[in-house]
């Protein structure tokens, strides 16, 4: 097994996880995450390999980097298997797409800091590795993600409420 | 040991303190009821967030089509398309104005040259108290001369003020984008306009044109100076309606018969009026006698009236106000026994007929030299038909006076 290889079946999952969360969209969350395992192929000297694939991984989504398709077909078919390995989500209802749109909509409205901070997290990286991901201070994350968590959470709820008083005034 | 942060007791949840400084919170936690509310507060929104982050994750795949991402198309090719979309848009829309702002630019030219005419009539025109200021609202009011113009039918009529009103409407709606480019573009063709006259006039000609720019600019202040111009143009017209329906018949672009299909008992002639816009006319052969003709081209005057106003969609204000225009033409030829055959060859003939049928507009009339019945459709407004019908009658007419001068 190759290093990519290696890198690619611990941290797929979870990258693709952080980028379907961060971007609303698996396929394209499974590009970007393919795009970064092919930058990993490029002689670096990463430190700490976690931080760095998910640093990656957000500049890619933020700078909109073009694939280099021939590399990526070969990590495409990895995918492939991981895919099969991978609990698909549960059928979707209208209750399930409400939440997540009200979801989607409460993430959108962070800070785009806040919300990688919280998504990396998320996907269990710690806080120093958050710090060198987000090219942050290690003493800040713990209140980048306070903050983060916080207006989530509160966000979230009054887009409940006012939801919640739609149906109510809909009904009445 | 003061009050712990929010960002130390996440990242004491999170277990990212040393021993030590976990140690520290935890002991003062036990001891602080207000930091252990943070704390339960923190618990709850870190589970909060994680709950709500997971909702992100029924994110169904194929939010964009599967096939459609794996043979996605290059965003350039997207571009270039896009591009080629404008581009293509633009230049319909450039052609098809072209057309609009050459005819508003004549008619700058005109009314520079209309001018000179107005120096005999200027004391039937009370709201000039100087000629100077009369060719200076002129100019303003050139744009929505020319969009009345291109609206009404091209018989002289001498207009009420409502209908001036509403020419400073379409002037507002309309030409706004247009006048500035005409006035640019009339500095051309008013030069040579103004050179044939005196030295004033030429000047006074010069500056209207640059008035046309700004009232062109601030539409609203352009149409109301146009309002009580109209008023100043309508004198005219009422003064010398050879002149003005002559004007009317010179500014049409040129037509050009582009096919003769063979029609069974009728004449059909396309005209192409603009590059791509073409005009059908049939001529229907009519074996009706003159008394029938004379008959019909009379009673048809109120029954064209009707159906004009019955057709007119009332949103559509215009062709609403041309109405009483039609009616008036149409109740002054009436006038008299002599009827439709009494007319001169060179007056238009009163329609008779509007339809609107899927975009296509015809009018009907009767022609009065042969008695046929002509119908006139296109896909254009019905005001561009008519001037289209005048033209048509004109040249009818020229080669009716040719024939007969050498038989």
């Amino acid at each position: 097994m190759t290093d990519v290889e290696r890198l690619f079946r611990t941290y797929n999952a979870a990258l693709v996880r952080y980028l379907t969360r961060r971007l609303g969209d698996r396929d394209w969350a499974e590009e970007v995450a393919q795009e970064t395992f092919v930058r990993a192929l490029r002689p670096t000297s990463i430190q700490n390999e976690r931080a760095w694939l998910f640093a990656v991984a957000t500049n890619l989504v933020r700078d909109e980097a073009r694939k280099d398709m021939r590399r990526r077909k070969h990590l495409a078919l990895l995918a492939e298997e991981e895919r099969d390995a991978m609990v698909e989500p549960e059928e979707t209802t209208l209750e399930r797409a409400q939440e997540a749109a009200m979801a989607r909509k409460a993430v959108d409205a962070l800070a785009e800091r806040d919300r990688l901070a919280l998504l990396m997290r998320e996907e269990g990286l710690d806080y120093n590795e958050i710090a060198e991901a987000l090219e942050l201070s290690p003493g800040s994350v713990g209140t980048t993600l306070s903050r983060a968590r916080r207006r989530l959470v509160e966000s979230y709820e009054a887009l409940q409420k006012s939801q919640e008083e739609r149906e109510k005034n809909a009904a009445s | 040991m003061q009050h712990l942060s929010e960002g130390t007791i996440h990242s004491w949840l999170d277990g990212a303190l040393t021993a030590d400084e976990a140690a520290r919170v935890e002991a003062h936690v036990k001891e602080c009821p207000e930091c252990a509310a943070i704390v339960a507060e923190a618990r709850g929104f870190i589970a909060g967030a994680s709950r709500i982050l997971t909702a992100l994750d029924n994110a169904p795949r194929g939010v964009i089509p599967v096939v459609a991402r794996k043979k996605r198309i290059d965003p350039m090719v997207w571009r270039v398309a896009a591009t080629l979309v404008v581009i293509a848009t633009g230049t319909l829309v450039v052609f098809r104005n072209d057309g609009r702002k050459t005819e508003l630019a004549t008619r700058v030219a005109d009314s520079a040259s209309e001018i000179r005419v107005t120096d005999s009539i200027r004391p039937i025109a009370p709201a000039s108290p100087s000629i100077d200021q009369t060719m200076k609202a002129a100019g303003e009011a050139a744009p929505s001369v020319t969009n009345e113009q291109s609206f009404s039918v091209p018989a002289p009529v001498a207009m009420s003020t409502p209908r001036a009103g509403s020419t400073a409407k379409i002037a507002e709606k309309g030409i706004t984008a247009d006048a500035e480019v005409t006035a640019q573009r009339s500095a051309a063709p008013a030069a040579p306009t103004a050179q044939g006259s005196t030295e004033p006039a030429a000047a006074i000609a010069q500056r209207s044109i640059v008035t046309a720019a700004p009232a062109a600019r601030t539409a609203y202040s352009g149409s109301a100076l146009s309002a009580p111009l109209q008023a100043n143009a309508q004198a005219l017209d009422s003064k010398e309606p050879n002149k003005r329906s002559d004007v009317v018949a010179e500014e049409q672009l040129s037509l050009r018969v582009v096919g003769t299909p063979r029609t069974l008992g009728a004449k059909v002639t396309l005209y192409e009026v603009a590059p791509g816009d073409t005009v059908t006319l049939r001529e229907e052969s009519s074996t009706r006698l003159e008394s029938v003709v004379t008959v019909t081209g009379a009673a048809a005057a109120p029954l064209g009236r009707q159906s004009v106003e019955k057709s007119a969609p009332p949103a559509q204000a215009q062709r609403a106000a041309d109405t009483p225009v039609v009616g008036a033409a149409d109740s002054q030829r009436s006038v008299g026994a002599a009827g439709a055959l009494a007319r001169t060859p060179s007056a238009p003939a009163p329609v008779t007929r509007v339809e609107f049928a899927n975009g296509v507009t015809t009018i009907v009339w009767v022609d009065a030299a042969s008695g046929n019945v002509m119908k006139l459709s296109g896909l254009i407004r019905e005001a561009r038909l008519q001037q289209i019908k005048a033209r048509i009658e004109q040249e009818r007419a020229a080669t009716a006076a040719a024939a007969k001068k050498s038989p």
